[in-house]
């Protein structure tokens, strides 16, 4: 190590930096070299060039599971965050007492290994006989449905698991944030006579700004990389027709068994990133124009 | 009267969602006593009669090897979080508290890793880790789950908190950094219990790097997906007696240490 370097801060850095290089730097970088490289399994691989990106871009299943994933991350997101705002709304503004104990009962899900959801959707899903079908579906005059059988719903099944997961779990952090806010702003609003929904929506969750930021960037990587609940629901294949095929449930069949192509496998991943540097981005974007997290708080 | 009216009709509202999420968990407990009959009547909640024969059955190795599976779950899980804890909230002092040239380039990585997550890189993961030799090592699941993002991130913001007095005092006696921050250490703990017991609960849950690099020494996730693909002749309540038992450790942590992980997190918001 160079002498003009400070060594103090420099080297409780390094054991973290270490840990980076050796199991998330190289593996990328090796990662750029397998997809630009033959798919042999046996025996050496050669350079290819692009061929492999290229053969991943003209297989349909690559849209596919492309369109899949990004209704599936959008539609969780889209319904998660809403519903946490509002059910941390009500448990700060109807409960006292029991508000600790209702969020912990919230949070269970989220606590819950996506493996155990397995199980839980035998209960949940189950063709006519489950839960939704008996007390959402059937009451209201429609036609049982296959949850995870009919192409038009499986997608619309893993969104609801994804929902029911991480609602809980997102209204505890804002829970939290809110209780970490000065009092001060709560007090003067209410003082000028606004109603407990405005004080909310208009002052205290633009104040929530970064840590909904958080959870949002946090939620849109996990379910980008959503495998775990596709894989014990639907196992490693798509469903029927495809249509709950997921971005890393494709990549892990075509890595191993029946394809085992590595290199293409890895051409998929990679070519994830500036997808997922977009989406991040455009979240970014619609958070601002509607969460207004800079803006100063009026009244 | 009409204030009352609402607040008794949003405590309704909250309450039927609350029985949403809860009542999964109350029909799994129960299904743990069930035959498979009636595990397929999801209508049904309570079981006929209560025997542990199915909690017997878990344990006695016939299906799977749940004590040593769990085992290796707690220990990977452990692991990881105890190393990241560590290595992240060193990183998250440095980048609070201490002058260093570059500190904007060594945040971008950082946030890079939170970017670009482990699934995205697991296929050259897994070459490179057989490579190394830790190919169906336990270590080769921890130290892969150590590099987090998210915890450099979550220090960062804690260690903003601490008073620059303190430091500048202990740096005008000639203490070194790392000494300043294990002195500094014990005012966090609330933070470092938090983001703990997060890591912890998600490493638990990992499914696709134990799948890839695990193959004797497996975990719970990958035990339990293979149980329930094995048939449906299989005693379905098994199952049901492992997924409640997956589930006590990370609920019942979160329930000891749920009050200083609420004022941690709290506490990170009024910064």
């Amino acid at each position: 190590m160079k002498r003009s370097w400070p060594g103090g801060p420099v080297s409780l850095l390094l054991p973290f930096f270490a840990c980076f290089l050796l199991f998330w730097a190289i593996p990328l970088l090796d990662g750029v070299r397998i997809s630009l490289h033959s798919n042999e399994i046996a025996g050496p691989t050669h350079f290819v060039g692009l061929d492999n990106y290229r053969a991943v871009l003209s297989d349909p299943r690559h849209g596919t599971a492309l369109k899949n994933t990004t209704l599936y991350t959008l539609a969780s997101l889209g319904l998660i965050l809403p519903l946490s705002l509002c059910l941390a709304f009500i448990l700060k503004t109807a409960f006292k007492r029991l508000r600790p104990i209702l969020s912990f009962l919230l949070l269970l899900p989220a606590i819950t290994p996506p493996v155990v959801l397995g199980t839980l959707f035998l209960l949940v899903f189950h063709g006519r006989e489950g839960l939704l079908n008996q007390f959402f579906v059937l009451p209201f005059g429609f036609k049982a449905i296959n949850w995870l059988k009919d192409p038009d719903w499986i997608l619309c099944g893993l969104v609801l698991q994804s929902v029911w997961r991480w609602t809980g779990f997102v209204t505890f952090f804002l829970l939290c944030g809110l209780e970490g806010l000065p009092k001060t702003y709560e007090e003067s609003s209410s003082l000028e006579g606004a109603r407990p929904w405005q004080t909310y929506w208009r002052i205290q969750v633009p104040l929530l700004g970064p840590m909904i930021l958080f959870v949002m960037a946090y939620l849109l990587v996990d379910s980008f990389a959503m495998f775990s609940g596709a894989y014990t629901i639907l196992g490693n294949s798509g469903g029927t027709n495809d249509a709950g095929l997921m971005m890393v449930t494709y990549t892990y069949q075509t890595a191993f068994a029946p394809f085992n192509a590595f290199g293409r496998a890895t051409a998929i991943s990679l070519s994830l990133l500036p997808w997922m540097f977009l989406l991040l981005g455009f979240g970014y974007l619609t958070f601002k124009s509607v969460g207004r997290p800079g803006r100063e708080p009026v009244l | 009267m009409k204030a009352a009216l609402t607040r008794w009709g949003l405590r309704f509202i909250l309450l039927i969602i609350t029985l949403v999420f809860v009542y999964p968990f109350a029909w799994m407990f129960f299904s743990g006593f069930k035959t498979n009959l009636e595990i397929y009547r999801p209508l049904q909640l309570l079981p006929e009669s209560f025997g542990g024969e199915y909690y017997r059955g878990l344990f006695s190795g016939e299906w799977l090897h749940y004590g040593t599976v769990y085992g290796n779950s707690f220990l990977i899980a452990m692991g990881q979080a105890l190393g990241a804890v560590l290595l992240t909230s060193m990183c998250g002092y440095v980048f609070a508290k201490c002058p260093l040239r570059g500190k904007p380039a060594w945040f971008m990585l950082t946030l890079l890793v939170i970017l670009i997550p482990k699934q995205v890189i697991a296929l050259p993961l897994l070459t490179w880790i057989q490579r190394i030799h830790l190919y169906d090592s336990l270590l080769g699941v921890v130290l892969p789950g150590i590099v987090s993002g998210v915890g450099v991130l979550f220090f960062t913001l804690a260690f903003r908190q601490v008073p620059d007095a303190l430091l500048e005092q202990a740096r005008v006696e000639g203490a070194s950094e790392f000494r300043i921050y294990w002195t500094v250490l014990p005012l966090m703990n609330a933070a470092l219990l938090t983001f703990g017991l997060i890591h912890f609960i998600l490493s638990w849950h990992e499914h696709l790097i134990p799948l890839l690099i695990l193959h004797e020494h497996v975990t719970l996730p990958l035990a339990m997906s293979s149980l329930q693909s094995s048939g449906l002749r299989f005693p379905q309540a098994i199952i049901m007696c492992a997924s409640t038992l997956t589930i006590l450790p990370t609920a019942l942590i979160f329930a000891l240490l749920y009050r200083r992980t609420r004022s941690a997190l709290a506490e990170l918001m009024s910064t």
